[in-house]
Order: C-alpha cells, then structure tokens, then sequence
C-alpha cells in the first residue's frame, strides 16, 4: 500500500465523532418524532440506545468514554444557564418556593433510601443511589421549555426547584463520597479532604469565574455579541479548570451561574441565550448519554428500576404537593409541577461516572442500581415535562404537537 | 344590546377615575411574561382597593381606581393599589412597569388573554390584535348629563396634543429608537374604529349616530369605538384616551388632576363653543405632540396661530389654577407645570436611561424598578 493513503484500521478523529452523533441525533429524532409524536429529545436518546454499547455497538464503550467530553461542555452550558435562573431574591419573597425545594429533596432521599434498603440493598449503596434520586434532570427540563418556548408560573418554578434539587443532590453525593473512601480503606485525610476539595474548590472555581465574567461584561460594555462569545468562552475554560484540577464540571458550573447573576449588583453582563448553537450540544448530550445505557440493564434490574422510579416520584409529589399552595399560584400548578421533576438524564449518569472512575467495582454496582432507572426516565421524562407545560398552558399556542 | 346602555346616567361634577395599562414583566431579562392570570388569581386572594383586571394580552393588566373628587386620594389609593400588585407580582417572580410601550418585546410572541371578547378581536383583527400590546392610562371625568358629555368631548380636543405630551413614554418599539415621543398612538391608528367622534351636538345626535352603525352591524357596544375621547353613558363620564402609561402612579393622578381641572373650567365656564375647526386640524396636532412631544407646535383652530405646545400648555394651566384651587389641585398643577418648564417628559426620561446603560434589557428593568417604587427617580 503506498504510504500516503490511510492505513486500516482507520482511526475515527474526535471532529468525525462529534459530526456522526449530530446527524444520527437530528436524523433519529426526526424519524422517532413523526413515528411516535414524542418530544425529539426521546429520539435522540433512541438513537442512543440503537447505537450504543447495548445495541449496535458503534458507539461501543470507548468511543461513549471518548464522547463524553461533548456531554461535559453541553451539560456545562446548560447547568450555567440553570444556575442564571435560580433567583435568591425570588427564594426570599416567595419562601414557600424555597421551602418546597428543600421538603422534596429530604424525602425524596429519605423514602428512597427506606425503600432501597426494604429492598436489600446496602445502606451506603442505598444512600448514594437516594442522593443522586434527589436530582431533577436540569438538561430535559430545560430543553423542553426551551422548545416549547414555555413561560409562566410551572415552567418558572419547576427551573428553580430543579436547580436547587441539583445543587443539593450534587452536595448530599459528594459528602457521601468520604463513606465510599471509608468502605475503600482510603486513608482518612482522604476520606475527609476529597469531598471537601471537589465542593470547595469547585465551587470556588464558579466564583473566580463570575467574577471574571462580570469584569469583562463591565469592561466590554453593553455589546451582545461580544458579551455572548466573552460568556461562551468563560464557560468553556470553567468546564476545561474543572477537568484539569479534578473538580466537578457540575457543580463548578452551576455556581458560575448563580453567583454571576446573584453577584452582578449593576447589571453588567447581558442575558446569555445560546440559541441554536445550545441545541446542537443537546443533540450529542441525548444521543451519548443514550449510548452509555444499555437495555439489557433493565431486564436484569427490572424491578428495583421501576420501584426507584414509581418511590421517587411519590416523594417529590408529597413535597411539591404539601408545600406549593402556599405560594398562591393557581390550582393545578402542584400537579403540573410534580410531573416536571420526574426526568432523570445526564447529571445522575455523570455522577454514577464519578464515583467509577474512583472505585470501578463500586460504580459498576451503584449503576446497576441507578442506570435502568435513568433509562426509563431518559424515555417518559420529556414526555412528562412536555404533558405539564402544555397543559399548564404554558407551551406558546399554535406549536405543533411536541418539540 | 339594549337601548339602556344609552341612558346617560349624571354623576357628580368633576369627579374623576382612572384606568392604567401595565406591562407585565419577567425578572430574567425583562422581557414581557405571560402571567396575567396567576397575578390576577393571586391578587384576588388578597384584599386591595379598586380592582384589577385582564387586558388584551396575556403580558398586560389594567388597574382601575374607584370614583375620587381629589387628586389627594387619587394619589393615595393609587399608591396603595401599586404596592398590592408589586408585591403580588414579587411573589410570582414578575415585574410591572408603566410606559405606554414595551422597549423590545417581540409583538408575535404575544398570546391573547382567553376570554370571549379577546379572542373575538384576535379574529377580526388579525395581527393588529397582538400588536395592541401597548399600554394607555384612561381617564374619566363625571359630567351632570350626556349633552354635557358631548360638550366636553369636543372641548377636550383642541387639548389632546396636551394629554399626549405630558404621558408620552413610549419612545421604543420592538427593540428600536421610535424618533417619536409617543409611538403607542401610531398604533392605535391603525384600527379602522380609531380617531374621533362625529361633530355632533347633543346627546340625542348622538344616540341616533350610534343607533345608525349599530344597525349596519359596525359596531355592537361603545366599546367598539376606539376613538382618543369617548363619551361612557354607564358612568355617566368622558374618557381620555391618549395617554400613555406614565412610568408613576404619581404621574398618573397628575394627569387625572389636570383632566379634571380643565372638565371643571370647561363645565361651569363654558370659554368656548365645539368648533369643526378643531378637527381639521385634529390630526396635525396629534401627530406633532407624538413626534416631538412638548417641544411639538400646535395650531389653535379658534384664532388659526401657530403655538408651542410647551407654552400652551402652560399658558392653560394659568387660566385654570382657579378652578385647581377650589378643587385642591393647585400643588397637583403647580408640580406638573414645573416639569413642563424644565420639559421633562416620561420618554426623555427613557431615552436618558438608555443613553447611559445601552440596552433595552437595562431600561426595562429600571423601568419597572421606577413603578413599583423600588427607586426613587421622578414623579
């Protein structure tokens, strides 16, 4: 063979990656959505699921692993956007929001945990399993209403709810993390410091970055299109510092959103919206994390997926319920709301991640647990949140049916 | 519809009211929400004066004071009815502004309030119908009978550049410098039912006119008359509807006292006879009170002289203090004549804070920061 042609095997490059998963994305989502009328997102992770590990293998465990950078940075830009919309003085005004956070994220943990354990599975299995349970998906909930171009009281405060269950979910994993060590015989300044640097230190990053970014936005002056590739830019590098120093891209990220919009007294930096360019990191954010599943997981772990599932989401409703009226929104709001918190998707399957990279044998046991039922809610969560804001009466009229 | 609707019912002389057009906003970037009917539930659970009410679009509401016969507690229960909704509002995560436009908001973006009458608009006119997403104070003045009424309409004409002037805030549309003062009436314009009432006399002409369109199915109810003044027989009252929202509620019953001073001078001094005159001006003089605001001129139909309107309008103000006296609107009057002489104006007030912030995100935010009493600026 002369030397200048390539050689066999061919070795498939990051961009060619990145461009295959978009368009099978974009192609399978539009096929599953004319098929089936759900939101695309559904198809996306389809996609996934065809493609991936347990179906054709294309996408085979390396090739996910190699991918998974591309969820990072999609994840990153969507947890900083959530972050832009959890609102302290909202939080202040309105306790009842924040006490209604706070009431479902406890029994959300504790009544997992009960029932895990009814279940035989080991106390520090069962905990970290609850905890990661405590997290509504920030990227389905988010897409969704972005398509939808939902507006109102359910889309504003299943947003809120579901950044402040991810904060506290991300915070209750890691602080289990010196349990996991203690189990490893990890030597003790490790069992306390790990978790210590990854919540300090991240969210320490988050800090220096929206200090960064609201000196830039004030030196910039008010330019949207500088503003939006000088805020683009900050989160790429925060996502990158997060990696580098082993701090946690989720939590790094959505305290860079919090505290730019919490700590910006004069307004400086201007509404982010990364529009058309944010979709396309969605599109590669469903189909890998689809890829990473697999269905046969199901079969094997069937019933304890359906009973981590069905457990959840009776503790969420007893803490939206219980709690929401007090707000004074409209009756059926809790309702609504309820439903909108059921979606489980990238931010739990990175945090079952996080704990493999540390101790594979643990990970792979934790997933078990967690991952099939990710892969139920991966497929009825966008069809839940869809179901809510259009029925709140939130979707713009005249959509057509789904995203 | 019944004959009754016509039936001009008396009220006090120089009694007064006042209906405000507010934009509803989100706390992210200041756009306009949706959330008219969580606000209206929410606000119905907690007790307030006057009422509140929907409005076309799912981004407005509109205020109403009950009958007041003194700018003092217009003022006072404005006030009041303003720190209900603001709070209300901050319960829900929303803002209210006043402004008679939106600075950038998107008019396809916006979705009809779902009542009857609304989506009837929709259906009959089209886009227009969304693009009335624009914000009027309404201003109602007692009168002892309809003939009054017809008076009255007719001698508030020659003072609509006045009204149109001192609200003018809607400088901005759609995320666009205007060039105007006032944009909002550019689109009430365009409404085949806008402009103004016939030349007629009395009450009994009036009825006859009215009788006529309904009986050629143009109209069904008053309501469908868009003009700048109405006759409203149910309340027995003349309403100017020029203005626009001004960015206070302190302004807003500055302007319901001048409405109600220059009625009483009106009223009880009859200067003048309605003249035809003033309409063939009419149209001139709106458009150069919307574009230049209070540095506009005016040509006064009755000695055919071109004026400043700034001048004008204090030039009436003179002649009117007594009747703001008896009434105790003389400090009401004085305040507003000091802002016309420094030529202050909502929509200066507007265009500044967009000169110093350059973004529509930023003027909208002071904008509802400045209603709901969040800041001290202006009056």
């Amino acid at each position: 063979m002369p030397s200048f042609l390539p050689q066999y095997p061919l070795e498939p490059n990051p961009l060619l990656l990145f461009g295959f998963l978009l368009l099978a994305g974009v192609i399978g989502g539009e096929v599953v959505q004319r098929v089936l009328a759900v939101p695309r997102i559904v198809g996306y992770v389809v996609i996934g699921l065809l493609l991936g590990a347990g179906g054709l293998n294309v996408l085979d465990a390396r090739l996910t692993r190699e991918a998974w950078i591309f969820v990072e940075l999609a994840l990153g830009l969507l947890l900083f956007e959530l972050g832009r919309r959890l609102d302290f003085t909202w939080l202040k005004r309105d306790a009842w929001l924040a006490a209604t956070g706070v009431l479902e994220s406890a029994l959300t943990f504790w009544l997992l945990f009960f029932v895990l354990t009814l279940f035989d599975v080991s106390p520090l299995y069962a905990a970290v399993a609850s905890a990661i349970g405590i997290a509504t998906s920030p990227a389905v909930v988010m897409v969704v209403a972005q398509e939808l171009r939902a507006e109102g009281q359910v889309t504003e405060r299943a947003l809120n709810l579901t950044a402040m269950n991810s904060v506290i979910s991300f915070v209750v994993v890691t602080m289990l993390l010196a349990g996991v060590h203690h189990e490893y015989r990890a030597d003790w300044g490790t069992v306390v410091l790990h978790p210590l640097y990854l919540l300090l230190g991240s969210a320490l990053l988050g800090l220096l970055a929206s200090v960064l970014v609201v000196g830039f936005a004030r030196w910039l002056g008010k330019s949207g299109r500088e503003h939006f590739v000088m805020t683009l830019s900050m989160i790429v590098v925060t996502i990158g510092a997060a990696r580098l120093f082993e701090l946690s891209v989720v939590l790094a990220l959505l305290s860079f959103g919090v505290l730019s919009r919490n700590l910006d007294r004069r307004h400086d930096l201007m509404p982010f919206d990364p529009g058309r360019l944010g979709q396309m990191f969605v599109v590669v954010l469903f189909v890998v994390s689809g890829a990473s599943l697999r269905v046969e997981d199901l079969v094997a772990g069937g019933t304890l997926a359906v009973v981590f599932v069905l457990t959840r989401f009776v503790a969420k409703s007893l803490g939206v319920m219980s709690f929401t009226r007090f707000s004074g929104v409209r009756p059926g709001t809790a309702g609504m709301l309820c439903l909108a918190l059921t979606p489980m998707s990238a931010l739990a399957i990175s945090m079952v991640r996080g704990t493999t990279e540390l101790y594979p044998e643990f990970g792979t046991k934790l997933g078990a647990i967690v991952l099939s039922a990710v892969l139920i809610l991966e497929l009825l969560g966008p069809i839940a949140v869809d179901f809510a804001l259009r029925r709140a009466g939130e979707a713009v009229a005249g959509q057509k049916p789904s995203v | 519809m019944s004959s009754s609707e016509l039936e001009f019912s008396s009220s006090a002389g120089a009694t007064m009211g006042v209906e405000l057009e507010l934009q509803l906003l989100n706390s992210r970037d200041y756009n306009l929400a949706r959330d008219a009917a969580d606000l209206l539930g929410l606000l119905g659970k907690t007790g307030h004066p006057g009422a509140v009410k929907p409005e076309i679009t799912e981004s407005m509401v509109e205020l109403n004071s009950s009958v007041h016969t003194s700018h003092e507690s217009l003022v006072r229960e404005l006030q009041v009815l303003r720190d209900a909704v603001a709070d209300a509002a901050e319960q829900l995560n929303l803002r209210i502004s006043g402004g008679g436009s939106h600075a950038f908001h998107d008019w396809s973006d916006r979705r009809i309030f779902p009542t009857e009458r609304f989506q009837q608009l929709l259906k009959v006119y089209g886009y227009l119908a969304k693009q009335f997403t624009i914000f009027g104070q309404h201003v109602h003045v007692g009168c002892p009978d309809g003939d009054a009424a017809i008076y009255l309409t007719h001698m508030f004409s020659r003072y609509v550049p006045h009204f149109i002037a001192l609200s003018a805030s809607s400088p901005f549309q759609q995320g666009s410098d205007t060039s105007y003062q006032s944009s909002r009436l550019n689109t009430v314009s365009a409404f085949p039912l806008s402009g103004q009432i016939p030349f007629v006399q009395t009450w009994r002409e009036f009825t006859d006119y009215f009788e006529r369109m309904r009986s050629l199915g143009i109209v069904e109810s008053m309501k469908d008359f868009y003009w700048d003044i109405r006759p409203k027989p149910e309340y027995g009252t003349v309403e100017v509807r020029v203005f626009d929202t001004p960015l206070t509620v302190e302004r807003a019953a500055l302007l319901g006292a001048y409405v109600q001073t220059l009625a009483r001078y009106m009223l009880t001094e009859r200067p003048r006879t309605p003249s035809r005159d003033v309409y063939e001006f009419y149209r001139y003089n709106r458009f150069q009170a919307c574009r230049y605001g209070l540095e506009g001129s005016l040509i006064d139909a009755y000695t055919e002289r071109r004026l400043s309107l700034q001048e004008d309008i204090l030039a009436t103000l003179q002649i009117i203090a007594p009747h703001a006296t008896a009434i105790g609107a003389e400090a009401a009057l004085q305040e507003l004549a000091a802002g016309v002489e420094e030529g202050y104006s909502d929509a200066g007030w507007l265009r500044q804070v967009y000169g110093e912030r350059k973004s529509f995100n930023d003027v909208a935010r002071l904008q509802s920061e400045l209603w709901m009493g969040r800041t001290k600026v202006h009056a």
